[in-house]
C-alpha cells in the first residue's frame, strides 16, 4: 500500500513539528510553516475503548503514532491483535479519517524502496532501520 | 507577601446527592465559615468546572453568592477543568497574600450523577484537544494510552496499579464523607469490566456530587499555606515528548517547594490526584515523594498506606472519596487541614506537620501543588 502524505507544520524557532498543522507553535508565539510528513511511523501507545462516545462503534481502537519526521499523531486502527508498542505502522486516510495498519516485513521493504532513490540510499536506509530496532531493544526506558 | 492561613474547612458527603448544587455549596461554605467564626468573608471565589452543561446554569459566582446569603460580597469564578478547586484556592490565596482582602471564602462543587455516564464522559471530555476528541478520545482513552506506555516502558505491573485502588478504597472506608464505603480486593480490580484497555472500571474514579470550602485569612490560625505551584502543558497529548510523566506536575511541584522553602522529604501526608490509579504512581514520582521508578514497589510494600512511611490519599483519594470535579482540589485541602489539626477521625496520620495536595486539570494540562504547614 502507498502511504499518505500527512499535512503538518513546523516551528521556525524550535523545529517542533505538529500534525495536523497549527497556526502557532504550542511553545512559541511564532507562526508555523507548512510541512508534510510520510504516513509511516511507530506505535507510541494504543488503547481500545469498550464504551466509546456517541457516534463511534465499539470496540474503538485509538493509537498514538510517532511519524517518521518527528510529529506524534492520533488515529484509528481496524485491529490491534498482536500490536506492540514500537511496532512500525503505515497511515492511510479513508474519508478524511486516518487509520494505521501493521507493516509486515515485505511492506516495510517496499516502503524503503519507494522512499529511497538510489541503490546506496536504500541499503543505508535499511541499515539505519535495523540499527534503530536494535537500539530500541536495548534502550526502552525513555518515553 | 502577607502570610495566608486556613481559618476554616468544610465539605459535604460525596456521592449521589439529591440536593441542588448551590445547596451543596452552601452547606460546605457555611461549615467552613462557622469554623472560622466569620459571619461574612470579604470576598468569595467560586470553583465549578461546567455548571452551564451539568446543571444548566451560568454566571455561577453570583448564583452561589446569592444562594448562600452573600449577594453583597464580591464573588468571582475560577476554572481550570478538573483542577478548578485548586485554582480557586490559589486565587483566594493570592488575594489575601497581596493584602487586598483580609478574608476570602473559596468554595467549589459539581453535580454530575443525574446525567448518564456517556453524557458525563462527553462533558468532561470537552477539556481534551478537539482533534484528539474527534478520534473518540475521552479521559479514560487518553489515560489508557498513558497506562499502556507506563506498563510497557517503565515495567509498572497490573498488580501495582490495582493495589492503588485497593489502598484508596480501604482509606475511603474509614472516611464517612467518602463516596465508596466498601473495600475492594486486587482480584476484584483485575476482574472488573475493561474500560480503555488496559484500564478497568475499578482503576477509574466514580462520578460524584459534592462540594468543599475553605476560608483563608491574614489572621494567624494553626494551618499556614506554605507554598503553591502552578504547572502547565500542551492541550494535545500528541504534542508531548513525555507521555508517562506529567510536566505540569513537575513544574507545579518545583514552584511550590521553592515557595515553601522545604522539599518533598519533609512532607508527612499527601492527597494526590488519582482519577485513574496509575496517575497516583506517576504523580508520586513527579512530586519527588518517591524515587523514579519506585512508586509501584512502594505501593505494594504499603509505604503509601495509612500506616506507611508516607500516607497517600488518607481521604480515599479521587478513587475512593469520589471526584466531584471542581470540589476535588478543595476537598484535598480540607483533608490536609483536618490531618494537620488532628481532626481526621478514624484515619489520622499521627503527628502530621506538613501536607501536600496535588490536583490535575484536564489531561494534566493545568496542575497545582499546594503545601500546608502546621503553624
Amino acid at each position: 500500500m502507498i502511504p499518505e502524505e500527512i499535512a503538518a507544520s513546523r516551528c521556525p524557532r524550535c523545529d517542533m513539528v505538529v500534525a495536523p498543522p497549527a497556526t502557532y507553535c504550542p511553545h512559541h508565539p511564532v507562526l508555523m510553516t507548512p510541512a508534510s510528513l510520510p504516513g509511516v511511523g511507530e506505535v507510541v501507545s494504543f488503547t481500545t475503548l469498550h464504551t466509546p462516545p456517541a457516534g463511534f462503534r465499539s470496540p474503538l481502537h485509538i493509537a498514538l503514532i510517532e511519524l517518521d519526521g518527528g510529529a506524534r499523531f492520533v488515529c484509528h486502527g481496524a485491529d490491534v491483535r498482536g500490536l506492540k508498542i514500537g511496532a512500525d505502522v503505515a497511515i492511510e486516510a479513508i474519508d478524511n479519517i486516518y487509520y494505521f495498519s501493521h507493516l509486515g516485513a515485505l511492506e516495510r521493504a517496499r516502503l524503503f524502496w519507494r522512499r529511497a532513490g538510489r541503490a546506496g540510499d536504500r541499503v543505508n536506509a535499511i541499515a539505519r532501520s535495523l540499527a534503530k530496532r536494535v537500539w530500541k531493544g536495548k534502550h526502552r526506558a525513555a518515553s | 507577601m502577607q502570610d495566608v492561613f486556613v481559618a476554616g474547612a468544610g465539605m459535604t458527603r460525596v456521592g449521589r446527592r439529591s440536593e441542588p448544587l448551590p445547596e451543596l455549596m452552601a452547606d460546605a461554605a457555611h461549615a467552613a465559615l462557622a469554623e472560622a467564626r466569620l459571619e461574612a468573608p470579604e470576598a468569595i471565589v467560586v470553583a465549578t468546572m461546567n455548571p452551564e452543561e451539568f446543571v444548566g446554569d451560568g454566571n455561577y459566582a453570583s448564583h452561589v453568592a446569592t444562594q448562600i446569603g452573600f449577594a453583597d460580597v464580591p464573588a468571582l469564578r475560577v476554572e481550570t477543568a478538573t483542577s478548578s478547586g485548586a485554582a480557586a484556592f490559589y486565587a483566594g490565596f493570592a488575594t489575601v497574600a497581596a493584602g487586598l482582602r483580609a478574608s476570602v471564602l473559596v468554595v467549589g462543587g459539581e453535580k454530575m450523577t443525574h446525567l448518564s455516564t456517556p453524557r458525563v464522559s462527553e462533558l468532561i471530555g470537552r477539556s481534551i484537544d478537539p482533534y484528539e476528541r474527534a478520534y473518540g478520545a475521552t479521559m479514560p482513552a487518553l489515560a489508557g494510552l498513558i497506562t499502556r506506555a507506563l506498563m510497557s516502558r517503565s515495567g509498572v505491573s497490573a498488580r501495582e496499579i490495582a493495589q492503588v485502588a485497593v489502598k484508596n478504597h480501604a482509606h475511603a472506608a474509614l472516611n464517612p464523607l467518602a463516596h465508596f464505603q466498601q473495600p475492594v480486593t486486587v482480584q476484584e480490580v483485575l476482574e472488573s469490566r475493561m474500560v480503555a484497555d488496559p484500564l478497568r472500571l475499578l482503576h477509574c474514579c466514580p462520578i460524584s456530587d459534592g462540594a468543599a470550602a475553605v476560608v483563608l485569612t491574614a489572621a494567624t490560625t494553626p494551618v499556614r499555606v506554605a507554598g503553591i505551584g502552578h504547572g502547565t502543558d500542551t492541550l494535545a497529548v500528541r504534542h508531548r515528548r513525555l507521555l508517562t510523566a506529567f510536566t505540569a506536575t513537575r513544574m507545579a511541584a518545583r514552584a511550590a517547594y521553592a515557595m515553601a522553602r522545604f522539599g518533598p522529604e519533609r512532607v508527612d501526608v499527601a492527597e494526590v490526584h488519582d482519577a485513574f490509579t496509575p496517575f497516583e504512581l506517576i504523580s508520586l514520582e513527579d512530586l519527588g515523594l518517591v524515587p523514579p521508578g519506585k512508586a509501584g514497589r512502594a505501593t505494594l510494600d504499603g509505604d503509601t498506606a495509612l500506616d506507611g512511611r508516607l500516607p497517600v490519599n488518607p481521604s480515599g483519594g479521587l478513587k475512593g472519596r469520589g471526584h466531584p470535579l471542581a470540589a476535588t482540589g478543595l476537598a484535598q485541602i480540607v483533608e490536609c487541614t483536618w490531618q494537620l489539626t488532628g481532626r481526621a477521625h478514624g484515619r489520622q496520620v499521627a503527628g502530621a506537620r506538613r501536607a501536600l495536595a496535588h490536583s490535575i486539570g484536564g489531561l494534566a494540562t493545568n496542575n497545582w501543588v499546594t503545601l500546608l504547614e502546621a503553624s
